[in-house]
Formats: C-alpha cells, sequence, structure tokens
C-alpha cells in the first residue's frame, strides 16, 4: 500500500517547515549576526514557494495524466489578477486621484463608472472564491471541450499556448478595464494590514508554505488514489484505458481543473507579495518556463517540481544580480545538461546516487 | 540664430532698395536672404527665385530640397555641403568652385521643412517641366498635381504638346486639369478637367476634387460630387481585392516563419523551441552580407539577398545540424524533453546575437529592384511584399518536390515514419535524421531572410513569429506540408479580412479562438496524419 | 533541508556589503533590462550610465569617494524590476538607482523606492500623471513633447490628425491629452482618429493604407505616432513601401529616436517628423565633446545618442552636484538638495530640477534625414519645466506637485486646498 508521505515527501515537507519557523526567527537577529536574514528577503522566499506550487500543479497534470499544458501562466495569472482586483479596491480612496470607487488607471483613462466584472472585489472573501473558481471554471469549460473531443498531445499542448496567448493580448487591452499594460499595482493593504509591514509579510510566506504543503499532500493524495492510478493508466495507453471502460474524459477534466486551480491560489497569494500583477504573467514563455522547472527537477515526482522552480527561480535571481551579461547562457546551458545528462531530472539523480531500485513512477514515458 | 552682420547688412541693404526692384531681383540677392525668416518666408523667397529665369536657380534648389545648401560662418558664402559626419566637402553653389574640405560647424544650414519642400518641389517642377530627363519631367508633373495653381495652366498645355512619353503625358494632363479647377477659366473647360480627373485612381480623384464638392457653379459642384461617388464606389469594391492581397502576404509571412518547422517539429516530432532563433540566424546572416557588401563593394549590393539567400540556408542548416548532433540525437522517442533542450539553445542563441551584434536593431536594406509599388486598380502591390509572395511560393513548393521526387526525400519520409524499419533496410538513420533536421533549420534560416525585409533585425526577431509558426503547424495538421500551407495563407487572409472591422488586437483574439474551437471539432488540424503514424 | 542551505546561501549573497561606509566608494546602481525585449533601447542606457560614472571617477569622484556601479538585470520581467530594485537597495547598499524604461517598470519599483526611501532617476519621456517622493522625471512630460509637436502641425496648416499608438498607457494618455487639445485648438471631432495596436505589430499594411485613405482628402492630414519602439521599423518600412511621403502625410513620433532609426535605411522617410528634448545633431560644443565621450567608451563611431542617453547625463550630473551639496548621499538630504539644482543640458542651455521632481528642457522638433539623424526645424524659446498633471485631463486640472517643505506634496488640490488627489 502507498504511504500518504513516503521518505522524500516526508523531507521536503520537514525543511519547508523547518524554513518556514526558522526564516521569520532569523529576520529577528541583530543584523551583525552571521545568520541574520535580511526581512526583504522574506517576500522574495514568498515569491519562490508560489512558484513551487504553480509547478507542483503543473506536474499535477503533466507528471501523473499527461497533459502537457503549456498554458498554466495562464491560470496562475487569473488568480492573481481576481486578488490584484481586490487589492486594488482596497486601496479605495488613498489613491492618487482619490476617487473611492474607481481604481486609480481607470480614472486616469477618463472612466465614470466601474465595470460590471468589478462588482463584489471589495470584499475579501469573493476576491479568494474568484481566484479559484476563475481558472478552475476556464479549465473545466475548456478541458471538457478538448477531453471529450479527444484533443491529445501536441495538439493539446499548442492550443493551450494558444489560451493563453489570446489572454495575453485581450488583458493588454486597455478598454478590457484591467489596466491594459501597467496591470494592477500600487497596492497598500489587505485585510487592514499594512502589505509593507514585516508581519504581513511573514504572516502571507507562512501562509503560502502552508498552501505549498496542503496542495502537495492533496496532489499525492490525488496521485495515489484510484483516480491517480487510471490517471497514470490514461498517461501511458489512453486508448487501452478507455477501452477497460474508463471515462478518461472525467478523469482529465477532473485533474486539469484542480491543477487549474492550484495555479490560481499559486497567483492569488503572489500577488501581495510581488505587488504587481500584469498581462506579462500571461505570455506564453512563462509557461514554457513552467514546463522546464518540472522537467528540470523530475517529471511525475511533486517534489521534483517544486525543487525544480526553487532552483531555477533563485539561481535567475542570483545571476540576474551577478553575471547581468551572461546569465542566459548559465540558464540555456543548465537546461541542456539537465535534458541530455539526467533524463529524469534532479530528482532522478539523488535517485541514481542511491542505490536501490527505481520507483515506478519516476519511470516517465514521453 | 547666431549674429551674422554681413547678412544682417545685405538684408538691410535689401529692404532699402526692394521696392525698386521687386520685379527683377539677382538670385545672388535672392539667396543671400534665405537664412532669415521664417518657413514661410523662405517659401516666398523659393518662388521667386524660380522665376528670375537664372540658370543656376535649379542646381541652387536642388541643394536646398536635399537640405545641403549651408552658409559659410566666415565670409557668408553658399556652399553645398556632402559628405559624412567627420568628412564634409564643399563646392560653391553659385560659382562651382571646389572649396575642398570643410570643418564641422563653420557652416550654418540653411532648414528646410516638409511644407518648404513641398514649395521648392513646386518651383522646381515649373523649371524641369521640359527637362530632358523623364524621371524629372515626371516628377514635375506630379509636383504640379499636388499643388496646383492657375499660373501653370499654360505651361503645362505646352509641355504636354511636346511630350512623347505616355505616362508623363497622362500625368501633365491630370495636372493641367488640377490646374485649369483652380484658374477662373469657364465651367465647360473645368468640367472637361473633372471627367480627366475622375478617369485617374481614387486618391487623386479625392485629393484634387474635394476643394471643389461646393463650387459655385451647380453643373461643376453636381459633377464633382458624382466623380468623388463613383470613386469611392470603386475604391470599395477594390478595397476587398486590397485585403486579400494583404492576407495573402501576411499568411505567406506566416508560411515562411512556419515551413521549417514543419519539418521539425511536424514532420521529426521535434518541438523546437529554437526555431525563432534559427529564423534571427537567417535575418542577421542577410545583416552581415549586406555590411560586407556595403564596405567593400557597395556596387554589388543590388546582389546581396541573392548571396544571403544560399549563406543563409547553408549557415542555418549547419546549426541545425550541430543542434540535432549535439542535443536532440538523445533525445528521439522523448520529444517533450526536446522541448526542454532547445529551449536552453533558444537562450544561449539569443544571447550570443545580443554579445555579437549588440542589443540595438541592425538596417537591413532594401535592393533597389526590390522597392517600389505598382498599382492595380484602386491597389497598391509593394515589391518587398510581392517578393516575399514569390519566394514563400518558391521555398514552399521546391520543398515539396525534394520531399516527394529525391532519393533523399524519400529516405527521410521512411526514417520517419517507421525509423527501425528503415534502418534494416540500410538507411544511415542518424544521418537522415541530421540533414532533415538541417534542411528544416535551412529554411526557417530562409525565412529570416525575408523577414529582415520587413521586421525589426534584432535579437527578438525569432520571439515574434515562434507562437504563430507553431499555430500554423498545428492548424494545418502536424505532419502534412499542404496543411501548413492551407493554414498560413487562411489564417493570414482571415487575419486581414477582420482586422478593418475588429481592429488589429480583437482580430488576432478572434482568430486564436477560432483556432482553439476548430481544433475541438477536428483534433488533428486540416489535414490530419492518417494511420499508425497518427497515433505517435 | 535542501531548502534551508538555498535560502541561507541566497542571504549571505545579498546581505554583502550592506552598508556603504566614510572612504568606501558610493554605490550606484543600474536598472536597465540587458535581455529580454526592452533590451534593445535600454542596454544602451546602461552603457552611457557606466561611461558617466567612469568619467566623474577620472574628475576624482564624489565626496572624493569614487563612484561603483552595480549592474543588474531585470530581463524585461516588470516584477523581476521590483525584486532587483529591492536587492539593489537593500542587499547592496545603493545610494541612488538609474533605471526603468516602460511605464509598468516604473510603477514596479515606485513601492519599493517609497518604502525603503531611495532615489530613482527615471530618464524617458512618459505619460505624466504621477509625481513621487523618492523619483526624479528626467524625461520629458507631455507638455514637453506632445503639445508643441502638435501646435508645429498646427501651424503648418494640418487639419486632420491620425493618431496612432501602442495600446499602453503612455499613448493612451498622451493621446487623450492631445484629443481635448486640439478639439480646444478648434480641430472638429470627425478629423481625429485615435487608433490602438498591439505591443510588437509587425503587419502595418492595412492600418497604412488607413492612413493613405485618410490623408487623400484633399485637406492636410498628419499622423501622430506613439507607436513602441520594437513595432516602428516594420510601420517606417510599409510606410516607404507604400510609398506616403512626408510632404503629403507628414508623420510626428514621441518614441522614434536616433536608435529606432539606425534599424531602417532612412532615404524615404526623409521629412517625417520626431519631437524630442535632444538630437544627436544639434551643434554645440557640450554635445560634441559627449558624442566624442562617447564613441571613444563604446568603441565605434556609428553609434549614436538619444535622447533617454541625454536624459541620464543630465539627471547623473544632478544627482552629483546635489550631493556635493548635501555633503552626504543620505536620501532625505539629496532629494532636498536636488530640487533647485541647475546643470548644462547637451543642447546649450541650463536645465534645472523643479519642485515636482520634473526638469526644464527645450522642446525641439526634427526632420528625418537620410542619414538617420533628425534636422531641427523648430524649437521653443525658452526651456519648458515638465508638467506632471496635465491640464487638459479634467480630474488632474486642479492637482500641482510641490514636494519642497512646507507642502511636501505630490497630489496637492489647488480647488480644495488638501493634498490627496481630485476629491
Amino acid at each position: 500500500m502507498t504511504r500518504l508521505i513516503d521518505l522524500r515527501l516526508g523531507l521536503f515537507l520537514a525543511a519547508l517547515f523547518a524554513v518556514t519557523v526558522l526564516a521569520p526567527l532569523a529576520t529577528t537577529l541583530p543584523s551583525t549576526s552571521a545568520l541574520n536574514l535580511p526581512s526583504y528577503l522574506i517576500p522574495l522566499m514568498g515569491k519562490y514557494l508560489c512558484y513551487a506550487l504553480l509547478a507542483v500543479a503543473l506536474d499535477l497534470c503533466w507528471g501523473y495524466a499527461g497533459i502537457l499544458s503549456l498554458g498554466h501562466g495562464a491560470f496562475f495569472a487569473l488568480g492573481g489578477y481576481a486578488m490584484g482586483m481586490h487589492l486594488m479596491r482596497e486601496i479605495g480612496a488613498r489613491g492618487v486621484y482619490a476617487n473611492p470607487e474607481l481604481p486609480d488607471f481607470m480614472v486616469f483613462l477618463g472612466w465614470t463608472e466601474l465595470p460590471w466584472f468589478w462588482y463584489g472585489f471589495d470584499m475579501f472573501w469573493f476576491a479568494a472564491v474568484m481566484a479559484l473558481a476563475v481558472p478552475g471554471l476556464l479549465a473545466f469549460v475548456f478541458g471538457w471541450f478538448a477531453f471529450r473531443s479527444r484533443v491529445s498531445g501536441v495538439y493539446l499542448s499548442i492550443i493551450t499556448q494558444a489560451l493563453t496567448f489570446a489572454l495575453l493580448l485581450a488583458f493588454f487591452r486597455n478598454d478590457m478595464g484591467f489596466g491594459g499594460n501597467n496591470g494592477l499595482t500600487d497596492f497598500r493593504d489587505v485585510l487592514g494590514f499594512s502589505l509593507s509591514a514585516p508581519s504581513t509579510r511573514i504572516a502571507l510566506f507562512v501562509l503560502t508554505a502552508v498552501a505549498l504543503a496542503g496542495c502537495m499532500l492533496l496532489a499525492r493524495a490525488i496521485t495515489i488514489s484510484k483516480a491517480g492510478k487510471v490517471l497514470v493508466a490514461v498517461r501511458d495507453a489512453e486508448s487501452r484505458t478507455r477501452f477497460l471502460g474508463y471515462r478518461v474524459e472525467s478523469y482529465s477534466v477532473f485533474v486539469f481543473t484542480v491543477s487549474a486551480m492550484m495555479a490560481g491560489l499559486a497567483g492569488a497569494l503572489y500577488v501581495p507579495q510581488v505587488g504587481i500583477i500584469n498581462p506579462g504573467e500571461f505570455a506564453p514563455a512563462n509557461s514554457i518556463e513552467i514546463v522546464v522547472w518540472v522537467a528540470l527537477g523530475g517529471r511525475g515526482t511533486l517534489v521534483g517540481a517544486a525543487i525544480g522552480a526553487l532552483v531555477v527561480v533563485a539561481l535567475k535571481s542570483w545571476l540576474t544580480a551577478t553575471f547581468p551579461d551572461l546569465w542566459l547562457f548559465a540558464l540555456g546551458g543548465l537546461f541542456i545538461l539537465v535534458t541530455l545528462a539526467l533524463p529524469n531530472g534532479l530528482l532522478g539523480l539523488v535517485d541514481r546516487l542511491k542505490p536501490r531500485k527505481a520507483k515506478p513512477a519516476t519511470e516517465v514515458p514521453a | 540664430m547666431p549674429f551674422r552682420p554681413l547678412t544682417l547688412i545685405a538684408a538691410l541693404c535689401l529692404a532699402v532698395v526692394l521696392p525698386f526692384l521687386a520685379s527683377a531681383q539677382t538670385l545672388d540677392a535672392l539667396i543671400a536672404r534665405l537664412p532669415d525668416g521664417n518657413f514661410n518666408d523662405r517659401a516666398a523667397i523659393v518662388a521667386q527665385i524660380a522665376e528670375t529665369g537664372d540658370p543656376r536657380a535649379a542646381q541652387v534648389l536642388d541643394a536646398l530640397l536635399e537640405g545641403e545648401l549651408e552658409q559659410r560662418t566666415a565670409d557668408g558664402r553658399f556652399v553645398r555641403v556632402t559628405g559624412s559626419r567627420n568628412n564634409q566637402t564643399a563646392v560653391d553653389v553659385l560659382t562651382g568652385e571646389d572649396l575642398g574640405p570643410v570643418a564641422r560647424r563653420s557652416t550654418e544650414a540653411v532648414r528646410v521643412n516638409n511644407a518648404l519642400r513641398r514649395s521648392i518641389r513646386t518651383a522646381l517642377g515649373v523649371l524641369t517641366l521640359m527637362d530632358p530627363d523623364p524621371a524629372r519631367r515626371l516628377a514635375a508633373a506630379e509636383a504640379a498635381l499636388r499643388s496646383p495653381s492657375a499660373d501653370q495652366v499654360d505651361a503645362l498645355a505646352e509641355a504636354m504638346a511636346a511630350e512623347t512619353n505616355a505616362n508623363i503625358r497622362t500625368a501633365q494632363t491630370r495636372a493641367h486639369a488640377a490646374a485649369v479647377l483652380a484658374s477662373d477659366l469657364p465651367v465647360e473647360q473645368k468640367l472637361d478637367a473633372v471627367a480627366v480627373i475622375g478617369a485617374a485612381n481614387a486618391q487623386i480623384v479625392q485629393q484634387t476634387l474635394n476643394a471643389y464638392r461646393n463650387a459655385a457653379e451647380p453643373e461643376l459642384a453636381a459633377a464633382v460630387g458624382e466623380a468623388l461617388a463613383a470613386a469611392e464606389a470603386r475604391q470599395r469594391l477594390w478595397s476587398q481585392a486590397q485585403n486579400l492581397w494583404f492576407g495573402l502576404s501576411l499568411g505567406s509571412v506566416l508560411l515562411l516563419a512556419a515551413i521549417g518547422l514543419a519539418i521539425t517539429f511536424g514532420v521529426m516530432g521535434v518541438i523546437n523551441l529554437a526555431h525563432g532563433e534559427l529564423v534571427m540566424l537567417g535575418a542577421y546572416t542577410t545583416y552581415t552580407v549586406q555590411q560586407i557588401i556595403r564596405t567593400n563593394a557597395p556596387e554589388y549590393f543590388g546582389y546581396s539577398l541573392a548571396i544571403a539567400i544560399p549563406l543563409a540556408f547553408l549557415l542555418v542548416g549547419a546549426v541545425g545540424v550541430l543542434i540535432e548532433r549535439g542535443i536532440v540525437r538523445h533525445l528521439y522517442g522523448r520529444p517533450l524533453e526536446t522541448l526542454l533542450g532547445t529551449w536552453g539553445v533558444s537562450l544561449i542563441l539569443q544571447q550570443a546575437v545580443r554579445s555579437i551584434y549588440g542589443p540595438t536593431n541592425r538596417e537591413v536594406g532594401t535592393p533597389d529592384w526590390m522597392s517600389g509599388a505598382w498599382q492595380i486598380g484602386e491597389m497598391t502591390l509593394t515589391g518587398p511584399r510581392i517578393a516575399i509572395v514569390i519566394f514563400s511560393l518558391v521555398v514552399f513548393f521546391g520543398l515539396l518536390l525534394l520531399m516527394k521526387y529525391s532519393a533523399f526525400g524519400l529516405q527521410m519520409r521512411a526514417v520517419t515514419q517507421n525509423r527501425p524499419m528503415a534502418a534494416n533496410l540500410g538507411i544511415r538513420t542518424g544521418y537522415v535524421d541530421a540533414l532533415t533536421f538541417g534542411l528544416g533549420a535551412g529554411i526557417a534560416g530562409l525565412a529570416g531572410v525575408a523577414l529582415s525585409q520587413i521586421d525589426n533585425v534584432s535579437p527578438n526577431l525569432g520571439q515574434g513569429y515562434i507562437i504563430d509558426s507553431f499555430l500554423v503547424v498545428v492548424f494545418g495538421g502536424v505532419g502534412n506540408l499542404w496543411g501548413t500551407f492551407a493554414a498560413a495563407l487562411s489564417l493570414g487572409v482571415a487575419n486581414k479580412f477582420l482586422e478593418p472591422w475588429a481592429g488589429a488586437v480583437l482580430g488576432k483574439i478572434v482568430i486564436l479562438v477560432f483556432i482553439i474551437l476548430f481544433i475541438q471539432k477536428r483534433p488533428r488540424g486540416l489535414f490530419p496524419q492518417r494511420g499508425r503514424a497518427a497515433e505517435g | 533541508m535542501k531548502k534551508l542551505l538555498l535560502s541561507t546561501a541566497l542571504g549571505a549573497v545579498f546581505a554583502t556589503g550592506a552598508l556603504a561606509q566614510e572612504g568606501e566608494p558610493i554605490r550606484v546602481g543600474i536598472l536597465h533590462s540587458l535581455s529580454g525585449t526592452m533590451a534593445i533601447s535600454e542596454t544602451t542606457l546602461r552603457d552611457v550610465m557606466l561611461m558617466l560614472i567612469e568619467q566623474q571617477n577620472a574628475e576624482g569622484g564624489v565626496l572624493g569617494r569614487p563612484l561603483e556601479p552595480v549592474v543588474v538585470d531585470p530581463a524585461s520581467d516588470w516584477p523581476r524590476f521590483a525584486e532587483l530594485a529591492r536587492e539593489l537597495i537593500s542587499g547592496q547598499g545603493v545610494s541612488v538607482v538609474f533605471g526603468c524604461w516602460t511605464s509598468v517598470s516604473r510603477k514596479s519599483v515606485l513601492p519599493v523606492f517609497e518604502e525603503l526611501n531611495s532615489i530613482l532617476f527615471y530618464p524617458v519621456q512618459y505619460e505624466g500623471q504621477e509625481s513621487q517622493r523618492n523619483v526624479f522625471y528626467t524625461g520629458a512630460a507631455p507638455n514637453q513633447q506632445a503639445i508643441p509637436a502638435v501646435d508645429y502641425l498646427l501651424e503648418n496648416g494640418v487639419e486632420r490628425f491620425y493618431l496612432a499608438g501602442t495600446d499602453y498607457v503612455y499613448p493612451r494618455t498622451t493621446n487623450q491629452i492631445l484629443e481635448a487639445y486640439l478639439l480646444a485648438q478648434g480641430v472638429a471631432a470627425e478629423d481625429i482618429i485615435v487608433n490602438y495596436t498591439p505591443f510588437g505589430h509587425s503587419d502595418w499594411q492595412t492600418i497604412v493604407s488607413e492612413i493613405r485613405d485618410f490623408g487623400s482628402t484633399g485637406r492636410p492630414a498628419a499622423v501622430v505616432s506613439t507607436i513602441n519602439g520594437d513595432a516602428n521599423v516594420p510601420f517606417y518600412n510599409e510606410l516607404a513601401a507604400q510609398g506616403i511621403s512626408a510632404e503629403d502625410i507628414p508623420v510626428i513620433a514621441f518614441s522614434v529616436g536616433e536608435e529606432e532609426l539606425a534599424g531602417i535605411d532612412t532615404a524615404p522617410l526623409v521629412g517625417h517628423l520626431a519631437a524630442w528634448n535632444y538630437f544627436m545633431s544639434v551643434d554645440t560644443p557640450e554635445n560634441e565633446e559627449f558624442i566624442d565621450a562617447w564613441h571613444a567608451y563604446i568603441g565605434s563611431e556609428t553609434r549614436v545618442t538619444n535622447d533617454p542617453m541625454e536624459a541620464h547625463y543630465i539627471g547623473f550630473n544632478m544627482w552629483v552636484d546635489a550631493v556635493e551639496a548635501a555633503g552626504t548621499t543620505d536620501a532625505d538630504a539629496v532629494i532636498d538638495a536636488l530640487v533647485g539644482v541647475a546643470v548644462p543640458n547637451l543642447t546649450g542651455g541650463l536645465s534645472s530640477m523643479g519642485a515636482n521632481h520634473h526638469i526644464t528642457k527645450p522642446v525641439l522638433i526634427g526632420e528625418i534625414q537620410a542619414d538617420g539623424q533628425f534636422e531641427v526645424v523648430w524649437e521653443t524659446a525658452g526651456l519648458v519645466l515638465g508638467d506632471e498633471w496635465s491640464d487638459y485631463v479634467t480630474e488632474t486640472a486642479p492637482l500641482i506637485s510641490d514636494w519642497r517643505a512646507p507642502l511636501s506634496c505630490g497630489n496637492f488640490n489647488t480647488a480644495t486646498g488638501t493634498c490627496g488627489g481630485s476629491e
């Protein structure tokens, strides 16, 4: 029987727990201490965890159900926009134009009335529900059509890319009412807590860590359940599973929707910590990058996906600040190296170093 | 402006003598007044210069038109300055004396702007209406049409009578008609003029006749109204043809961008994210070729594209072979991992180009034989676009023939359809794989040559085309060249018919949504592959 | 444990050199994209900053301390701008940052500069409607570029206006201001067309043919272009291909400078216009010296200079003067000292920093020449101060900004006498 928490997941969760407890403590140490963690790194680490959550979401549908989505950034961005809209309304009359109803950019463009789709976002619970519901609904409708028509493989990948590209163009339009290219920014506080206060930052960071742990457990629970076994069967031999009498599309739609909602959650947690959401998040290149994280960490392992995301984004932060002219060579080289030398990603390397029989779940046929 | 005592004195003197000399000023006196006053003052002087009848007037105006007329600060002499920033030479514009190199900031340019340039062209037109050079005669007639004036009726009639070239004659006839309309000649003559103008293309009709819509004579106003309405109707009808042409030309750009991918992705199944960068390399090859020609043998610039085409194909093809041998080779059977590897390649190629050529746009010129525009009815066909449409068709059919009728094409199809079987039959699959990928890459390089003519040549060039390329291949049906062809052209045309009423952004969104829905209906594209290969 | 190691390693890297002390170099942050879509414009600004810092160091630095540039690459990724701004200020301990190009990148870093109380010099023409205590705007506001440009067109008898822009906030606001202004000048509403295209739009056939039709009614027409960087090359190529000459329908652009023209064959474009506060062709000793220094630094005689580079030149010199005056690099002292500082610009005048954190500049209108340079055809008599809150937008007409004590407010409402917006 498969346990919910195996050794790998256990180790990861323990490490996550340790960081979540120690990092905020480390910020309170005097700055002379060697262990002091500057408090500005907390939101940065929170941002990394959001990306890890996003990678886990993608791994759930790609690694276990074979749905290679090149548009997961769209669900992430939609979740982010839902939260951003709430934070925008929270600013209220403290904006540059001091309009209690309209966000600054609407006043700026000469709008006089709040568009209907902005109603309700002044309430936090509504925004929170929407951050999950909008990506979930989009994924459900999209998946329902696509999987029922048996769109699969690269065709599915490319139309998910078309989806995020279409959303990118739509959100760029200033007429859409989402702030155009600038997106939503200049947030002040959330639920009355100032976003620049260290305590709020720590709370958001801890919340993100909890969300990541929760989603990993949920994803793990799904994959080891009977439905999870069916999904793996769909991934490896779709027609055969169908002939065995399973309604393949129901399983696919289910996992795709759950995955999209996780991505939405990641987006919603990302926005208050980063302070801006704009259409750039819909860019197809961003979605491809998510796939790269998962592939780099090790597809179909959940933990690998999270580690892949953390490694790549942390590396990017470090390289762009330290080697601004060379970092693309380093990153590109790393991707090539991993593809050639580590077919199962970083986690596969760990497995290879430990001489024991390979786990079936990591053996992923293309 | 710096204080120039000489000119000031000259101007003062002129102001005194002006009333007496109004009708017969010398060119030398007029040119001295050019630097002063605003552009309108200068326009008036230009007209007077043209009227002097001085044989040197044309060359003075020509220098002014080109923005090369400058005044020496030291002695107030007017010179024509040519050459680059650090290497300027001057010629006295009135005496023709060669003054040799000049130091920067030792001369002050006589500024011209658009309005003034237009006046100069009109003035020059009067002088060159009967010029021996046909190109100048045509330019003169066109300038006269653009700014019709009643004074020119007789001169134009005279020029028409002497003209032997039919094209120039047509232009002169129209200019004459426009001049007649501007004059106070009897209304019958004006009605004839309206008929002449009415036969020209809609743009000329609107440009010339709109001013007479409410003419005092009712019959003239009516005729003008009719001619305008007819022109508008003609334009509406032709606009459909124009849209179709725009669509085909956009489609051929898409086709060129996608066709290399149709091989690497469509035929070989490699999710080649470096495809856009391969296109970019083709564009930079063109730039490099042009740069070498510019510095070493500028007279051969017209051949630059002819040299760049094979070179881009071979160079980028070689890069493709390297990518295949170095990376893709190890990944057959794991197509999704090619995505990761080629993504890495694309990052490296982008940054490599940025490091070598710098991040800014590079200028790729259009050879003279390719520029220019042709008017068919109310439709304009431009040189570079025609060239790209033809080029894309040649590349596409060339590739098709290669695939169908050459031994290599046969091996290529055999390997991609059934690798073990092909290997058993003695085909060196590795060799064929490398060449196939190289072929796809080489064609991407060709696309780069073409795109360098219409788009930015920058490290970002490829990014703009990669998504469209994948969409085209998938929409057409992976693995089917005809599908790519049909998809590219139909998406191009649909886009251009949507754009006028939906706008560029919404039009594109509509197309994307359409593709998403279409794939639901036909999950394997326009022309699905059948049989076992399709299960891939 | 991997996680923990990673984050402590990160912390260690970021925390190095947190505080600059006496005698140590003064660190200057440069926050310009070196990769991604904006690298095309921003890399040059990084280079010019490095050159200016090198020159200043050769003259003995500032306050007797050498300057040390800290370059990072935000990679045209807007959230990364905020992340790296934080890293520059908190991690690298820079005293001032020169950076950003797009409005969204500036918006993204604004809260960071406000929170950490540092200084940003922003060198690009922008839409205005903003004034922030920690930001100094050395590029043009709409009144320093757009309004004089249409004035020039009106003066030249243009009656119809086609406002073509990329769909983002700068063109939107500029066009909104221009529309209100043109209507006020008596241009009929049906003679103004506004059109927006997406970023990187590359197929201009339809729009250019629309412009041709728009311009052939016999009445003088012009295009006012706020088309953004990348899309300009295909736009101008298409204009040239369809044979639209500047004498028929002039195009006046606010985002096309020498750098953008470097990628185009300008021979068919002679006479099209641009409005800026600086042109490379401006003939002054300061400019000549600057160009020669630039060519020597970059190692190429063919590289051009442009308006945002001049803005950094002015901004950098202002910062140096202010630090020398304040005697410290402390942000509050420098921010106070900056207002009123005047330094020579490259066009022969003396630009000064206003109380609204915008600077005075001349407005120049240039026509494109065959060699890719601009020829100035018109300029304002004196220098113009950037107007942060446009007088042509109802909501912002009563707002002013004055960061000097005792007002110290970025959006003071003169109608209600309160600080804090239009209500």
